[in-house]
């Protein structure tokens, strides 16, 4: 039988959640896990590299998919009036609110106003980034997620592991247990397709009956003042056309200048999401049609550190981000880690770099540091957020707070940098740098000239490596025996 | 001050000195296909079929002629149409209920649907619907399990881009249709249908004829 | 052609046998080689941890070292790429126009180990042999900061009696990553797990790399594990020129 799900409840709060090597440790030994994880990303990623391989002018629109992101965010003011003004024209109701908080009281509002005991939602990140389920709960509604994983997650109280799918660390045998148990099915078969029709029917009730829902936004159309919503299940479809009153909520950086603007991002996305031309569903609506689909319409516009990100001249680009997950599916650590180890529902790359943001660098400040820096991200990114860049950037800021913490005094790798850094200074510091450090690890090093085990920092290393003693001569003193030497045509 | 202008104003000070034109922003991509007629409806029929989506093509005459069977293949007898289908498709021998402001359970009942479409995509093999008299509201092609869509061969273009192009006024509301609903959540296998219809059945009307 | 070889910190204090094979082949090639004792770090340590300011001192050091130089040549495509795509912005938040001005002037003469002999001597094959089965590690500053595409398949396919071994999973990095692989020491092991099974499965002699950093890396854990195959970077190999030698 397989093995749990997970280990421990993950701690998906960033400012509740361990730090990331911490995090990531139970992962690392969840064998399980970390089996499922590595096939759902080779499947995502070999169906993505196809798709992106068959377009020829790929390059062509990951530019402009860039520039127009870019484009957005430097005249953000403007589009975001523009929508407001049209979605209000429209039929909708716009909203704005500054921070988490603010945005689950207008919510809630909402809601309390259309007496909802319970609400149908759409997956959307940004609802949990606010943590708005449990504050509805709180607030005595249920909500019910529609989307076939995060109605996994939420039947079996696990948490999402990826921004696209978001249950891909649980197997099907996992699946069955969780829908036989909450579902009452104890005669559910494991295979993929009973379990999706079990959820089609558990769902279906709830789609005819619930009259409110809550969605997230893909794009926001300035231009029209629509929203538009990319899917694959049709819950999203069921979700804005079923109820009565639908509350989006999307993060100001959403906006799209024009309706046109689609014929890239729908394109890129798609192939960068799920690896398909283009994914089974797209929605789009303009406030409210008259006749067809909610008479209610609300959108709420979320800033939530936004503002800031956006004040930041190399940090700025993170907020091009459209939600497509690549670059968790390419990372060579989200891979190995799944999603739980970021403590946040913003996992991977794109999680690293947006979740300390969003906490004012006040938490999460491990996350810039879950990265090796290769670079794979970057490659992948449909509207090209140098992410490395940012996650240096935030390092920087990061060890800025460290310099005037007094824990610093008692940090080897503070301390090592700083050691490093005097000795780089001038080449007779580093030379007597490198003789000092050839004595000190002598004590170190076994009769084959290999270092086994190293204390402090070093440890980490010798954690899994042994490292070569230092040699005799470095080349620099090769370098002056040499030159001390008449020419003779060839060295030794 | 309240929250907008909070924001408003936050992301003024922010940007303030940032100059980007709309008109500038880079447009290297393929807009224009490159497919004559036949291989554009040819690359339009693989790629739905690629979908599990049944397509068949007829002449404009033979519209009729070619709906019943579709409807019949499908093994369902009751379907819902928007109010302006033309009366010609509404085969003999199956009930239609005319979408006259159904009640959803009226409409969850039926298992099946046919509509109009504003648009074809080949290049991903996207049905565009924008949900005019001959489409629907949004609900009906929805709920049901089987969705017969008629596209008339000229509605297809090749490229995304050649959509927008045709539509520069936006629709009100649209929605893109790229085979039936599927979810690959559990182990990455796609499962077809999940929430929308299950069965897909397209046929690309001649127009020529 | 002189080329003013930096060394980097690490080659100097833990490889210097890179450092000779690369100064034995460049000479063998006639090119002048100088080194200057004077130089010390590239600063990417610290500026890839965060020690901005420490990692433009050292920035600064190195235009002022190598300004005057006729080019310079590196063998570490990750000091490479610190150089090429962090100094700018370094010079920009913290320097001076004319050290950035400096900067850019140099920065065209700045060659990785395999740029300069593919590129600037135009040279692909050097005349080494090395007879044995060897994979290559593509390290990720290289593959991708520095697109370094097939200069060093180039470079080794024409080397005599070598017989090169394809690894799957080229372009996932090996879990190196600098103070990444002690601050996620963890992490940074499973990601050289999956790193060493693709390596492994090549059944070669030896590894090699543009970096001494990933072969360190990779290296120590097959001495761990008691493991034959061997790390060597690639100069060694284009440096050898009779069966055996390296």
């Amino acid at each position: 039988m397989s093995g749990p799900v997970p280990i421990s409840t993950p701690v998906m709060d960033p400012r509740l959640a361990p730090p990331f090597p911490k995090a990531a440790l139970p992962i690392l030994q969840n064998t399980q896990l970390r089996k499922n994880v590595a096939h759902a990303t080779d499947v995502i990623q070999a169906k993505r590299n196809r798709l992106v391989a068959e377009k020829k002018d790929w390059q062509e629109l990951r530019t402009s998919a860039s520039a127009i992101r870019a484009h957005v965010l430097a005249n953000l003011a403007t589009y975001l009036e523009q929508f407001e003004t049209n979605c209000t024209a429209a039929g909708g109701v716009v909203h704005w609110a500054s921070n988490a908080a603010e945005a689950r009281r207008i919510i809630i509002d909402i809601l309390r106003e259309e007496n909802a005991t319970e609400v149908i939602k759409i997956k959307t990140m940004t609802s949990a980034e606010i943590q708005l389920n449990p504050a509805l709960e709180a607030a005595g509604i249920a909500a019910i997620e529609t989307d076939l994983a995060e109605l996994i997650l939420q039947l079996g109280h696990d948490e999402p592991s990826h921004i696209v799918v978001p249950a891909l660390h649980v197997n099907r045998h996992q699946v069955r247990e969780i829908f036989a148990r909450q579902m009452g099915l104890p005669q559910l078969p494991n295979d993929p397709e009973a379990l999706t029709a079990a959820a089609r029917t558990y769902l279906r009730r709830k789609f005819l009956s619930v009259p409110t829902a809550i969605s997230g936004a893909n794009f926001l159309i300035a231009e029209t003042g629509s929203v538009a919503i990319v899917e694959s299940e049709g819950n999203g479809r069921m979700c804005l056309t079923l109820p009565r009153t639908l509350i989006t909520l999307a993060g100001i950086e959403k906006v799209l200048p024009r309706f046109a603007d689609l014929e890239v991002m729908l394109q890129v996305l798609a192939r960068s999401a799920t690896g398909e031309r283009l994914n089974p569903y797209n929605s789009l609506w303009s406030g409210v049609v008259s006749g067809d689909g909610p008479q209610r319409f609300h959108v709420v516009l979320l800033d939530n550190g936004r503002s800031e990100i956006l004040a930041r001249k190399v940090e700025r680009q993170t907020l091009q981000c459209i939600r497509c997950a690549a670059c968790l599916n390419t990372c060579p650590v989200y891979r190995q880690t799944g999603g739980h180890a970021y403590g946040s529902p913003y996992a991977g790359p794109i999680g690293a770099i947006l979740t300390p943001q969003l906490e004012r660098m006040r938490h999460a400040q491990s996350l810039p540091y879950a990265s090796s820096l290769c670079g794979a991200c970057y490659e992948v990114c449909p509207v090209k957020i140098n992410i490395p860049e940012v996650l240096i950037d935030l390092r920087a800021q990061v060890v800025d707070q460290e310099r005037v913490d007094s824990a610093r005094w008692t940090d080897p790798m503070y301390l090592g940098m700083k050691a490093a850094n005097f000795a780089f200074a001038s080449a007779s510091r580093f030379r007597m740098a490198q003789w000092f450090g050839r004595l000190g690890l002598r004590f170190f090093t076994g009769k084959d000239g290999w270092i086994r085990k190293l204390p402090s920092l070093g440890s980490r290393w010798t954690l899994s490596r042994d490292l070569p003693a230092l040699p005799d001569q470095t080349f620099r003193q090769w370098w002056a025996e040499r030159e001390s030497k008449p020419k003779t045509g060839a060295d030794k | 001050m309240n929250s907008r202008q909070q924001i408003l104003d936050r992301i003024r000070t922010a940007t303030s000195g940032d100059r980007s034109r709309y008109e500038d922003l880079p447009r290297g991509y393929i807009h224009a296909g490159a497919l004559e007629n036949e291989a554009r409806i040819q690359l339009m029929t693989e790629r739905l079929r690629e979908y599990g989506a049944e397509v068949v093509e007829c002449a404009a005459s033979d519209l009729p002629a070619t709906i019943s069977p579709q409807l019949r293949d499908s093994g369902r007898h009751r379907f819902i149409v928007p109010d302006g289908v033309p009366h010609e498709w509404l085969a003999e021998d199956f009930t239609w209920l005319r979408d006259q402001n159904l009640i959803y359970d009226e409409i969850e009942q039926c298992a099946g649907v046919m509509t109009a479409a504003s648009a074809g995509v080949a290049d991903s093999g996207t049905i565009i619907l924008h949900h005019g008299p001959a489409e629907g509201r949004r609900i009906i092609s929805l709920l049901p399990d089987f969705h017969l869509c008629i596209l008339r061969a000229s509605q297809i273009v090749e490229t995304m881009p050649e959509y927008f192009a045709r539509f520069p006024n936006p629709p009100r509301l649209a929605t893109f249709i790229s085979g039936p609903s599927a979810t690959a959540d559990i182990e990455m296998t796609r499962i077809k249908g999940v929430h929308g219809p299950r069965f897909l059945s397209v046929i690309i009307v001649r127009d020529d004829a | 052609m002189r080329a003013s070889l930096f060394i980097t910190c690490y080659n100097d204090t833990l490889f210097p046998q890179t450092g000779r094979a690369v100064v034995r082949l460049l000479e063998r090639l006639g090119v002048e080689v100088e080194f200057a004792p004077a130089q010390t770090c590239c600063g990417q340590m610290h500026a890839n941890t965060g020690f901005r300011g420490e990692a433009y001192s050292q920035a600064k050091r190195f235009v002022q070292l190598y300004r005057d130089t006729e080019c310079v040549v590196i063998p570490s495509s990750s000091c490479v790429a610190m150089i090429r795509d962090q100094y700018p912005g370094l010079f920009a938040e913290l320097g001076n126009e004319e050290l950035r001005r400096a900067f850019a002037a140099l920065l065209p003469r700045i060659f990785e180990f395999s740029e300069f002999l593919t590129d600037k001597l135009g040279i692909d094959d050097v005349g080494a042999c090395f007879p044995h089965r060897v994979a290559y590690h593509a390290s990720c500053h290289g593959l991708r900061g520095l697109n370094i595409g097939e200069r060093p398949f180039r470079l080794l396919r024409r080397v005599r009696g070598l017989e090169l071994t394809p690894i799957a999973n080229l372009d996932r990095c090996c879990g190196f990553g600098g103070t990444f692989s002690v601050k996620n020491a963890d992490v940074s092991t499973a990601m050289l797990d999956a790193k060493l099974t693709d390596l492994l499965a090549t059944e070669a002699e030896y590894c090699t790399a543009l970096d001494n950093s990933c072969l360190m890396h990779l290296g120590g854990a097959l001495h761990r594990r008691n493991l034959k195959m061997k790390p060597i970077h690639l100069a060694e190999i284009l440096a050898s020129t009779e069966a055996g030698a390296s």
